[in-house]
């Protein structure tokens, strides 16, 4: 696959010759041409590619857990835990760790008896679609750091995101929607950032209409996008106006022979000329039965919000946008308050979750739809305070489910305590490796070349864990 | 919430740290507390009071020594030799109707006696857990290796083999580096272009055609007198202040809420904000301007005015979000003081002093007890920040009482203070009622009642606090957020793991010891340490504080530090890329007495500042991101930049600084309800600094172009292009309305199509249209008048139009 970032569309590149001498009456006429001709000779970034082998999953769905969630709570079953409560943990009694057995009762789950923890009755009935990987790790047990390192693979410098990656190595389905979508993101835009790709790969927020305001706003609402509509201009004037507007951007890129910037800028007036159609129809829930509502949970005020943008995600992957990834809005830095706080979070998520993958499975669409679930790292299995855990990033459990990986299935192990892993390691690199690999993509072979360097995802990292394919 | 004139309620916190440490305890003292006092308190306290059973009710543990002399929410409970000041006591003894313990179950009054002898005898306890001692393994003398916390010098930079482009210092240190790497300087940037970075980079906004057609003049009879003097013009502009004012205000998360859960506003932080600008403008050293900051209500003050600037100053510490819906006090405590750590280190001196709160810094020399000794300070004095009680506010506080009431301001009649005043009477009759029924009745019409009687005690407390902050004569008090310092000082307990109900050793108030200088006096024991924080931050020898400051300096000027981690200056940042020039540049900063305008003016004296933004494939490919400074690099207008073009594109900009905000005219309210997104981003004429910045919800106008979201110190922005972005250029009720108020302008100023298209081009580009564009725009409204449904035309529109389409385009957002 060649990369193809030095490609822009072709009605800007046919411009860099004209742009100069001919002004708008040129670009107009450009523009005209082109847009008979569309789909012939059109040079997209966004078109899509053929990945370097066959691939299972075409999209991803990731649900972002922000504030790390406890893994010895949820997904990684520690009978030896239990046994040990009130025991000196792995640092010591002197420093008052002592390990805490989970308050909640784990039970094997489907035909393949997966461990999972009374907090997600919903999620565990899906256990025969799910692929625990249990040992995870990461290299910083700081929030920013892990989140940045998670979703780009550094925590340190600024990277493309997993999204914008994925996006750049295939392309999209829906050229009318963002391929890389990102509904209520917090904290850094480098989270879902493209870094030194072309701008057009970064993530679009979206606000779903959950409660990112607090919870006076949203709960119920339907989703919103502001400025979506034109007050003053039918949508023949908006376009020539938006090619006048392209047409003042190129004479600017001309002049300045090369500003990724610049690109951004038209890039992004294309794809919002173009959301104003698509987007709308996108995030009507309206449309759907009374049926899917209740089973996502919409309108209930415990699940609305999570249940929205799980909703809103299904509708986007069903509509070819490649990445979408979801953020559960409340924290999950359980340092206090353990036993409440995971079961209000727990609630909010496990409904809207397992009604995903009912509902991506009834439409054939789980088969080739990556869903993963993730924080950016877990918690120690002794415990803060009386009713805390705190950071852990030498060991933790994500998920996956469909798009080609084994159903019913765990992966790697933690020690006895849930301390660190001890069994088939999966680091963040791994994770990233593994996620490209299910997408068809080699992720020593998605390279991006800037400042004289072949830049990939994993850096000169990653394994993919072969185990976990279908 | 109560207001109090300076007044300052003293928290026991230092009492029962410090005096905890027992004495030898004779074998009858232990005898007296086993027998007497142990069973009592296991029988009749613990299943609410202890951290072993699990529930600590109101704060309050008492199953250890330590855990009963740190107290709870109310305060610490027992004073050793005084039960008439021992809230153990008085509950016990139910002299206190608001303080009745055991709640159900009165003690027999020989046991409450023998607490009041226990309290009488010094409450011997002889319940010691051993107590731990933090220490730590950090090198500090090896950790002041790293370049940061060594002293800058000046080293003359290397001699250069073009010797005609340097006109500065500053100019040979770049040039010199470029030499090393075969890169030679950009050409110099053409005045047009020249004269419109520097206003946008000293006022944050462009030139009007007028300055420019001076300065244009000028230049051509002599470039750099006219350099020199449009230098000085925007300097000495008040706008000045209001672009750099709200930098600095980026770097300190200025906020006019708390965020988090509850989200109550700051009716009061504006006047922070204007006191920001006011500093900017009047060019105040920024070592006393820190100081004034840290320490204000702890300095001289010779007038009111002084006086009242101090105390506003401080409201820099007690901006910060909070959440406001912990139960427990000393949580809420220890959060408030890390949020103060967090800002005063990161923002002063680019280290992360808050991640050693609950172990050593993991990359950084700074030990945990570093960390707690910062925290003595700010736990020795008292944060300010008000905000009204609710279900969700547990944690409301005082304000500071301002000396000189506003010039401006509404004034209430005796009719509307009286109504006022009705109001709340029959509120709080209402109240009764509700209370009643919730209590005789059942079912849902008590759960009604429930809700009724929560809703009027929120209603109650706004209007409490609406009336309470009127003079007698109606007219409003003055009111600031801020610091007061505590009678007695304390010193901070180290906290294992962070932990509150964990404490080691205490220690004294201090700074950081791989920042430490030496003669360094200790803080006295009856300072808080405030001030002697600001003389520390700001004292020559502090290796960082100059550095940090000039490097935010030159971020603004080039769109990158030298250090492009402007908030870590620690091994988890970047190094920087010109050493010796930040460090001249730091120099430079204290030598001029700390004058911001100076260095700013010295930096955009050079040519390396005035280089163009010419691309060159070479230099390029071998730096891409610019960081040996080849050439200008093209930078993105910020979102406050951005909206203020357009207002002065359409001539609608209103330069006066309003009184106050829309956040203070809202007053003492949770956001969400009348602070909505739809309220937020009312229009405004203003300057986007003076627009509300709220928590969680900045206006679209901001938010939408990479502000930086308050809530933590952000020195610098990102630089997105995305498609909500052009949606809000394209779609916008605001920007269609600065569109049609610049087309009509236009329309009616001039008589031409030509001339309303050069002047359109110069007030958005600061530059004529070249023929082609000419000839492009024109054709343009022709053939957006001809897309119409009735085909007419409409002069006005179509010029419009033309203009929201410069608006939306690049060259309107990038400086080049």
């Amino acid at each position: 696959m060649s990369p193809p970032s030095q490609l822009p569309f072709s009605r800007r590149r046919a411009l860099k010759y004209a742009s100069s001498g001919f002004g708008y009456l040129a670009f107009a006429a450009l523009a005209h041409e082109q847009a008979r001709a569309a789909g012939t000779s059109r040079i997209d970034p966004l078109a899509p590619k053929t990945p370097h082998f066959s691939a299972r999953a075409k999209r991803v769905i990731f649900l972002s857990m922000r504030g790390a969630p406890s893994h010895v709570d949820t997904f990684d079953y520690k009978p030896q835990l239990t046994k040990d409560n009130g025991k000196a943990g792995q640092l010591g009694s002197t420093r008052g760790d002592m390990l805490m057995g989970s308050p909640w009762d784990f039970k094997q789950h489907g035909e393949s008896g997966l461990w999972i923890s009374s907090l997600f009755p919903g999620v565990a009935k899906h256990a025969d679609d799910l692929c625990l990987l249990r040992s995870m790790q990461t290299d910083q047990p700081n929030h920013p750091q892990a989140t940045l390192q998670m979703n780009t693979g550094s925590f340190q410098f600024v990277r493309p995101s997993l999204g914008a990656w994925s996006l750049y190595g295939l392309g999209t389905e829906n050229s009318d929607l963002p391929g890389f979508i990102t509904l209520n993101p917090r904290g850094s835009a480098q989270n879902y950032g493209s870094s030194f790709l072309p701008a057009i790969y970064q993530g679009s927020k979206l606000d779903s209409g959950a409660g990112r305001r607090g919870p006076n706003a949203g709960g119920g609402g339907a989703p919103k996008i502001p400025n979506i509509k034109n007050r003053d201009m039918n949508g023949e004037q908006q376009r020539v106006w938006l090619d006048y507007v392209q047409s003042l951007n190129q004479n600017d890129l001309s002049r300045r022979v090369h500003q990724p910037g610049i690109e951004g800028v038209i890039e992004s007036f294309e794809m919002a000329f173009k959301m104003q159609d698509s987007l709308p129809e996108q995030i009507d829930l309206t449309g759907e039965s009374q049926a899917t509502l209740d089973l996502y949970g919409v309108g209930n005020a415990t699940t609305d919000t999570f249940a929205k943008q799980c909703l809103l995600a299904r509708r986007l992957s069903e509509s070819g946008v490649r990445f979408i990834e979801v953020n559960h809005s409340s924290s999950w830095d359980h340092h206090q308050n353990l036993k409440n706080d995971m079961e209000k979070n727990c609630s909010e998520i496990d409904q809207p979750i397992a009604a995903l993958l009912t509902d991506l499975k009834q439409r054939n669409l789980l088969d080739d739809t990556l869903v993963i679930w993730a924080g950016e790292f877990g918690r120690t299995p002794h415990s803060q305070g009386s009713d805390g855990r705190d950071h852990n990033n030498k060991g933790f459990t994500t998920w996956m489910a469909g798009g080609g990986v084994k159903g019913g299935f765990s992966y790697g192990s933690t020690d006895e305590h849930g301390y660190e892993a001890v069994e088939n390691k999966m680091h963040i690199h791994d994770w990233h490796a593994t996620i490209l690999h299910l997408l068809g993509i080699n992720h020593e072979k998605l390279t991006y070349n800037y400042a004289g360097r072949d830049f990939r995802l994993t850096d000169v990292h990653g394994y993919v864990a072969k185990d976990i394919l279908a | 919430m109560r207001f109090t004139f300076l007044f300052i309620s003293s928290i026991s916190l230092s009492l029962s740290l410090s005096d905890a440490k027992g004495e030898e305890l004779t074998d009858a003292q232990i005898d007296f507390f086993e027998t007497k006092i142990r069973p009592v308190l296991a029988d009749a306290c613990y299943e609410c009071h202890s951290n072993e059973g699990g529930r600590v009710k109101g704060g309050l543990a008492l199953d250890t020594r330590d855990a009963m002399m740190l107290g709870g929410d109310s305060g610490g409970v027992v004073t050793p030799g005084d039960p008439d000041d021992s809230l153990l006591w008085i509950a016990m003894s139910y002299t206190d109707a608001d303080y009745e313990m055991p709640p159900k179950k009165r003690l027999a009054p020989e046991v409450v006696a023998d607490f009041r002898k226990w309290i009488e005898m010094g409450a011997p306890d002889p319940r010691v857990t051993e107590k731990q001692i933090i220490k730590s393994e950090i090198d500090i003398e090896k950790g002041r290796e790293f370049w940061s916390f060594q002293p800058p010098v000046k080293t003359p930079p290397t001699e250069t083999e073009n010797t005609t482009w340097a006109t500065s210092e500053i100019d040979r240190y770049v040039l010199s580096s470029l030499e090393e790497n075969s890169l030679t300087p950009a050409p110099n940037a053409t005045p047009e272009t020249l004269i419109r970075r520097l206003s946008y980079d000293l006022t944050g906004l462009p030139p009007t055609p007028d300055e420019q057609g001076i300065f244009l003049a000028q230049w051509k009879a002599d470039p750099a007198r006219a350099l020199e003097e449009h230098i000085d013009r925007l300097l000495a502009s008040e706008r000045f202040g209001e672009r750099w004012g709200r930098h600095w205000l980026d770097v300190v998360r200025y906020a006019e809420s708390t965020g988090k859960e509850t989200n109550m506003t700051y009716p009061h932080a504006w006047r922070y904000r204007d006191y920001v600008i006011d500093s900017f403008n009047a060019d105040k050293p920024y070592d006393y301007f820190l100081t004034q900051q840290i320490a204000g209500d702890l300095l001289p003050a010779k007038t009111d005015e002084e006086w009242q600037e101090n105390l506003i100053a401080t409201a820099y510490l007690a901006l910060g979000s909070k959440g406001l819906n912990q139960d427990n006090s000393r949580q809420f405590q220890m959060d408030v003081v890390d949020e103060q750590i967090d800002t005063v280190s990161q923002s002063v001196l680019g280290l992360t002093v808050s991640c050693a709160r609950c172990h050593d810094h993991k990359f950084d020399p700074i030990p945990m007890l570093d960390y707690y000794s910062m925290a003595g300070i700010f736990l020795s004095s008292e944060t300010f920040f008000g905000t009204v009680t609710n279900a969700q506010n547990k944690r409301p506080s005082e304000l500071l009482l301002l000396p000189i009431p506003d010039p401006v301001g509404k004034k209430l009649s005796r009719e509307e203070v009286s109504s006022l005043e009705n109001r709340l009477t029959s509120m709080r009759n209402e109240m009764i009622e509700y209370r009643s029924a919730r209590d005789s009745m059942n079912g849902n019409a008590a759960g009604d009642a429930a809700k009724k009687a929560l809703r009027t005690r929120s209603q109650m407390a706004i209007l409490q606090a609406r009336l309470s902050g009127l003079e007698e004569d109606g007219r409003q008090k003055t009111f600031a957020m801020g610091m007061q310092t505590l009678d007695a000082p304390v010193e901070a307990a180290v906290l294992v793991r962070g932990e509150i109900d964990k404490p080691a050793q205490t220690v004294n108030r201090g700074f950081l010891q791989v920042v430490q200088h030496d003669g360094a006096e200790p803080i006295p024991a009856d300072s808080d340490g405030r001030r002697e924080l600001a003389e520390w931050l700001t004292s020559e020898e502090n290796t960082l504080t100059a550095r940090v400051m000039a490097n935010r300096i030159w971020l603004q000027l080039f769109g990158e530090g030298i250090v492009r981690t402007p908030d870590n200056f620690g091994t988890a940042g970047q190094l920087p890329t010109h050493p010796e020039l930040l460090d001249y540049l730091a120099l430079r900063f204290i030598e001029n007495g700390w004058s911001v305008k100076s260095l700013i003016r010295e930096i955009v004296l050079t040519r390396t500042y005035r280089m163009s933004s010419e691309f060159d494939s070479t230099a390029y490919s071998q730096d891409p991101e610019n960081t040996l400074l080849w050439r200008a690099s093209p930078r993105r207008l910020d979102a406050e930049a951005i909206r203020d073009s357009m207002l002065a594109a359409s001539g609608t900009i209103d330069l006066q600084r309003p009184h106050g905000s829309y956040i203070a005219e809202m007053g003492d309210v949770r956001v969400g309800i009348r602070i909505n997104e739809e309220s937020i981003n009312e229009p405004s004429s203003y300057r986007s600094v003076y627009l509300p910045v709220v928590r969680d919800l900045v206006p679209d106008s901001l938010g939408l172009f990479d502000f930086a979201e308050p809530d933590v110190v952000r020195g610098s922005r990102e630089s997105t292009n995305v498609p909500s972005q052009a949606l809000y250029l394209m779609n916008n009720d605001f920007v269609a309305d600065q569109a049609k108020a610049m087309g009509s302008k236009l329309f009616n100023e001039f008589d031409s199509l030509e001339e309303r298209i050069a002047a359109a081009f110069q007030h958005t580009f600061s530059r004529l249209p070249t023929h082609d564009e000419t000839r492009s725009a024109a054709a343009f409204m022709q053939a957006f008048s001809s897309s119409g449904e009735t085909g007419e035309t409409d002069p006005i529109l179509a010029l419009s139009m033309f203009c929201q389409g410069l608006i939306s385009s690049s060259e309107f957002r990038y400086l080049y």
